[in-house]
């Protein structure tokens, strides 16, 4: 697989404020890429980047080995699926498939084969002759993923298009795209701030906060070996601790010294420590590395959640036998469930669950509050 | 109270309608006579039809209408869509309010300072006031209507957006195919709502055609007035009605095609 778009030093400002920061990315032909990242953090400004629609201030950005960032968005090879669909509501089902054929001057028949395959392939046979403004929002979608791929580029961007959409449709059309990229393998680039749909769909995921790439990955070293408290809080569930790195793999923290899996870092330096919720077993408090009162337990269906109070420091578990709150528990942590992350300018911002049980401490005592 | 609505709105009504039926009526008297009605006929018609002056009137003044609106309709959805693309805030608002300018000034500004245009522009090229008439009446319809068009172009461009401007882009359209193939369709209303105004706005101008127009260009309004100069004759009752009945079409046909474009816009 080749490199088909990269970004070099992209760097775009709006009205003076930066939005992307010396983005470099490339994506190979053929992968599902995905832009993952909380709201406003540039991911649709990258996409338009890539679509045309918007030139970076600084910076490369190279389609199969050409600069393309003086090339309109109509010579680019790349077609999008915009987040609210954008079909062009004077034409019928038909004509907004068959749009871009007639654009290329494709012939009568072959634009019928083609938008006919397409109608089959997004389950709209039948649909034809409907106006786009009667159908629903999923059928919509299938509409503008037709439209897009209908003269096969090589690549679609796709802009959190399945955001308008309940979960039940949503878990259905995230199925549906997979099998389409598969079958006929072009490459997509895939908007999304649900982390869930990133880890699900994607071969590779890019974790974007501030303007700024945070990760490149496949989805399980995202999830196993995130490289800031960023992405290990932004992907699933983390406590993040701040411990000592006392030599290759002894860390340092809460009190206790625990055997873990990583090196390379220098003797004794300070070091945020990643352990994931699901990966701390409960025990009684004698057997524990680690020992702290229960303050919040709250049942998920699968497991409990618990909020356990160590040295004030709150740590979420997750596990499928229950304890009581203000219980004394320990905790044990097998090394590889032990995942060491470098210092970075998110340390300190997340990966305490204090937040949560204050919370409803303060949702309480609002609804105490009115009642008096 | 419900009496009271009732009464009133026959009296508007009445004000509004009674002098017009009155001439419509009077159009088909046999008579000469402007206040006795002495039996039907369709003589003032027949003598409008065999009067040249009346019917060259009535021509100028269609052709006239007809290219200021077209001219005016061009221009102003061009205008509309530059307007709607331009970054600086700045420099939008300031192409506004020139573009309303003509819409604010009074007609009679309006007509003075173009008539002086045109008499300059004679002077300095050494022609003929008469060689330009139809000329001058083209510019100086357009650019009062310009405005009118631009007002009922804008909020549908507006309303339509980028995004179906970009999604055409996308899909292979150049700049120029996405207007006519994407936007234009979807502004249609907008346009066609803008020419009709155009249009009746020429059709119904005297007070600007008065200072630019010339004795070979005459217009129906120039025309009617210089014949009511010596006496009103009840021919000119029947051109008023064969005028009002063109409008009332016109009306109609318009009315009848916008109800037709909202029902089918409702329909989303
Ligand atoms: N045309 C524009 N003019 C000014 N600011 C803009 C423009 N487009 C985007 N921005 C700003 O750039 C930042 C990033 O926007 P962008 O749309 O790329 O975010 P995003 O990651 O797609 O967010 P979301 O998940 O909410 O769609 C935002 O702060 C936004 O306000
Ligand atoms: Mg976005």
């Amino acid at each position: 697989m080749s490199k088909l778009i990269e970004l070099k030093g992209i760097t775009k400002s709006f009205d003076g404020e930066c939005v992307l920061n010396s983005i470099n990315l490339y994506i190979r032909d053929g992968e599902f890429i995905t832009l993952l990242g909380p709201s406003g953090c540039g991911k649709t400004t990258t996409l338009r980047i890539i679509g045309g629609f918007e030139t970076a201030d600084e910076g490369e950005l190279y389609f199969d080995g050409h600069e393309i960032s003086d090339v309109p968005p109509h010579k680019r090879q790349v077609n999008t699926v915009f987040q609210k669909y954008a079909l062009f509501p004077h034409l019928n089902v038909y004509e907004n498939i068959a749009f871009p054929l007639r654009m290329k001057k494709f012939s009568e028949e072959d634009i019928k084969t083609r938008v006919t395959d397409m109608l089959k392939m997004v389950a709209l046979v039948g649909f034809e002759n409907k106006s786009v403004s009667t159908l629903s929002g999923g059928q919509q979608q299938r509409v503008a993923i037709a439209r897009a791929l209908v003269s096969h580029p090589k690549v679609l961007l796709l802009d959190e298009p399945l955001g308008a959409l309940d979960l039940k449709l949503r878990k259905d059309m995230q199925n549906e795209l997979k099998t389409i990229q598969k079958a006929i393998g072009i490459t997509f680039i895939y908007v999304t701030h649900d982390q869930e749909e990133a880890l699900s769909m994607s071969d590779t995921v890019v974790v974007m906060a501030d303007g700024e790439i945070q990760q490149i990955g496949t989805p399980t070293d995202i999830y196993n070996e995130p490289k800031n408290a960023f992405v290990a809080d932004f992907i699933g569930e983390s406590n993040i601790v701040d411990g000592i790195m006392l030599e290759d793999k002894r860390v340092r923290m809460s009190g206790h010294t625990f055997t873990c899996v990583d090196g390379g870092y220098a003797k004794n330096e300070p070091v945020d420590v990643v352990v994931r919720p699901e990966d701390v077993d409960v025990v009684k408090p004698e057997d524990g590395m680690l020992t702290g009162i229960v303050t919040n337990v709250t049942f998920k269906g699968v497991h409990y959640e618990i909020i356990v109070d160590i040295g004030g420091f709150k740590w979420m578990i997750q596990s499928t036998d229950y304890v009581a709150p203000d219980e004394k528990i320990g905790l044990f942590i097998e090394p590889d469930a032990i995942h060491i992350m470098k210092k970075s300018k998110y340390s300190g911002m997340f990966g305490d669950y204090s937040s949560f049980s204050d919370e409803i401490d303060q949702l309480s005592d609002a609804d105490t509050a009115e009642e008096f | 109270m419900k009496h009271f609505n009732r009464v009133y709105l026959i009296l508007i009504f009445g004000i509004l309608y009674i002098p017009i039926i009155t001439l419509i009526f009077f159009s088909f008297n046999s008579a000469n006579s402007t206040a006795v009605f002495e039996g039907f006929s369709l003589r003032w018609y027949r003598e409008l039809f065999s009067s040249p002056d009346t019917f060259e009137a009535l021509r100028n003044t269609l052709i006239l209408a007809i290219s200021a609106a077209t001219l005016s309709t061009v221009i102003g959805t061009a205008a509309a869509a530059g307007i709607y693309r331009m970054k600086s805030k700045l420099a939008k608002n300031a192409i506004n309010s020139v573009t309303n300018i003509p819409m604010m000034n009074p007609d009679i500004v309006t007509g003075m300072s173009m008539m002086l245009f045109f008499v300059a522009l004679v002077g300095i090229l050494s022609i003929d006031y008469e060689s330009i008439g139809f000329t001058a009446m083209l510019i100086a319809h357009t650019t009062f209507c310009l405005p009118y068009v631009i007002l009922s172009v804008l909020p549908r461009v507006e309303d339509l957006g980028k995004s179906l401007t970009e999604a055409a882009l996308d899909l292979g359209c150049t700049p120029i195919q996405s207007f006519f193939k994407v936007e234009l369709p979807n502004i249609l209303p907008g346009v066609i709502s803008g020419f009709t105004m155009a249009f009746t706005l020429s059709l119904d101008d005297f007070v600007i055609s008065y200072f630019v127009g010339s004795s070979n260009f005459q217009t129906l309004p120039l025309l009617i007035y210089s014949m009511t100069k010596k006496k009103v004759t009840p021919d000119m009752y029947a051109l008023s009605t064969l005028i009002i009945i063109t409008v009332f079409i016109f009306l109609v046909v318009s009315n009848v095609k916008s109800g037709k474009a909202r029902r089918k816009e409702s329909h989303k």
